[in-house]
């Protein structure tokens, strides 16, 4: 038998954990979703939540017998952890990182010794892994940020980041789905909204999505954000 | 309908909550106090998954624009209908034009009116909780209309509930040990069984914080899933329980988990309430 590579740790008669050892890449998003896809089809289990290195499985009814799990986690190991399964959709968003939108755009490059063109080039160049869902409604845990723009957040995180705006902070860049306090840099905003209560499926990225960033100008942005405004609008991925 | 006149300290909608959509960031939410709220809904033959008002250290003022029945469980604040006072745990028959007034909280924390049929809002990801991004508001703001269903319960008929003991001065809090709690030393597993906490004056629907420092060694963890009555531990030593409103996910150390019985029971306390983690052994 293969070596476990997770623990299962409960967390009360109804939820428990799936945490595994390795640290977070590619590869281990691709064994959560596979663990994911097959825990999600089980009819005892309620719904799963997703985070960097676990995958959280609340049920239904109390867990009556915690080894079975564990030993039906052992076997969808052995069974999924050589393949592939999901390659993701592509998403691009649209971002305009004219300095109306993007108040932080300029210090930051100063901060990081590049030009401001050079950072929107490099940081809309990537594509970006969207790993889950998590923080606020919406708010995508993307990864892949250029390690030429990682920088510290904010000391004093700012009372109000506006619904739409793109920062960086740490290694991390994101979209803030909603008017939120927060501590990244601000080096743009896109008119999209990240999270729609109104729709069934409130995100359109999944985990194991791609997302890139798509340069536009400020008529560009007016338009779409009148677009959405009419909810004339659908976001829809690239092929 | 039913108005509110004077929207009291923090007035919100919330039901059982809203389940499936953690995946997409949406936090549980619902009544804090799931038993309060379970009970005033049982008194009235709600379904279980009515919404009801919850109030917060001081209620509202609200005149009924049609004829129903309240129950009013939890926290007790004076309640009166027209003038005069009413009782918790019974159903009340309240007619067309009759304006109820709750006063200042007596002891705990929280106070839930159900009425017949419910309050019926319209239901956002299957639930009527109010939270700020996938509801408009996060709580009832001003005067605000809410509509309501047309009572069928009969009183005669209702189930008689024998009201529960309310006794939220205890302070023993019942956890299981959380991811995290394996990486503490043996002091400090000690020291967090045998301190008295005192809840600071940051607490709310999201989380509660507690105003003694934990002394510990732990670094923080990839950003990793967290649900309420997890309790959070910042490098700074600041012991964080997670509340209905808590965000799904989370980076800082999570080294216990309430039960839900603890999570009511939490629900009702005030700043400077004293608690203490009593653990408990697992089932399995």
């Amino acid at each position: 038998m293969s070596r476990r590579i997770f623990r299962t740790v409960p967390l009360h008669n109804k939820a428990f954990l799936v945490e595994w050892k390795q640290k977070p890449s590619d590869k281990l998003l691709e064994i959560i979703l596979s663990f994911k896809s097959a825990i999600d089809k089980d009819a005892k289990v309620s719904r799963t939540v997703m985070g960097y290195q676990s995958l959280l499985i609340h049920m239904k009814e109390e867990i009556q017998n915690m080894s079975l799990w564990n030993e039906y986690l052992n076997e969808l190991q052995i069974k999924i952890q050589p393949k592939i399964i999901d390659k993701g959709k592509i998403w691009k968003i649209p971002v305009c990182y004219d300095n109306i939108f993007a108040p932080d755009l300029i210090p930051l490059a100063k901060s990081l010794k590049i030009e401001v063109e050079e950072l929107i080039q490099i940081h809309s160049k990537t594509k970006y892994r969207v790993y889950f869902i998590g923080f606020l409604p919406g708010f995508l845990y993307l990864n892949g940020l250029d390690k030429r723009l990682h920088f510290p957040r904010k000391k004093n995180p700012q009372l109000k980041v506006p619904k739409g705006a793109i920062g960086i902070g740490g290694r991390q860049t994101g979209v803030y789905p909603n008017e939120s306090p927060g501590g990244w840099h601000l080096i743009g905003k896109t008119p999209i909204s990240l999270f729609d209560a109104k729709q069934k499926k409130p995100c359109f990225a999944s985990p194991g999505d791609w997302v890139s960033f798509e340069p536009i100008d400020k008529r560009k942005y007016y338009e779409l954000k009148r677009k959405i405004q009419k909810d004339n609008f659908k976001m829809l991925p690239n092929q | 309908m039913i108005e509110i006149i004077q929207y009291g300290i923090y007035t919100s909608i919330q039901d059982m909550g809203r389940f499936n959509y953690q995946s997409y960031g949406v936090p549980v939410s619902g009544a804090q106090d799931q038993q309060a709220y379970r009970i005033a809904n049982q008194i009235l033959n709600n379904s279980l998954t009515s919404a009801v008002l919850e109030f917060t250290i001081k209620g509202p003022k609200i005149r009924f624009h049609q004829n129903t029945f309240i129950a009013l469980t939890g926290a007790k604040m004076k309640a009166k209908l027209n003038g005069v006072e009413v009782d918790y745990y019974v159903p009340i028959k309240v007619n067309e034009g009759s304006i109820l007034e709750m006063g200042i909280i007596q002891n705990g924390c929280r106070t839930y009116l159900a009425v017949c049929g419910g309050i019926k809002t319209e239901k956002i990801l299957e639930s009527r909780s109010q939270f700020k991004g996938v509801t408009i508001n996060d709580r009832i703001f001003k005067k605000t209309l809410l509509p309501i269903d047309n009572p069928i319960f009969n009183p005669s008929k209702g189930a008689r509930m024998i009201s529960p003991s309310q006794d939220y001065s205890q302070i023993e809090l019942e956890v299981y040990t959380g991811p995290e709690f394996y990486k503490l030393s043996k002091i400090e597993k000690e020291n967090l069984f045998s301190t008295l906490f005192t809840i600071s004056n940051f607490n709310n629907r999201m989380a509660v914080r507690l105003k003694e420092k934990f002394k510990n060694e732990m670094s923080e963890i990839w950003t990793a899933p967290v649900i309420p009555g997890i309790v959070q531990c910042t490098s700074d030593g600041s012991l964080i329980i997670l509340m209905r409103d808590a965000q799904v996910t989370g980076g800082y150390p999570r080294i216990l988990q309430l039960n839900n019985s603890s999570l009511n029971l939490l629900s009702q306390k005030n700043t400077e309430d004293k608690i203490r983690f009593k653990l408990l052994s697992r089932i399995d």
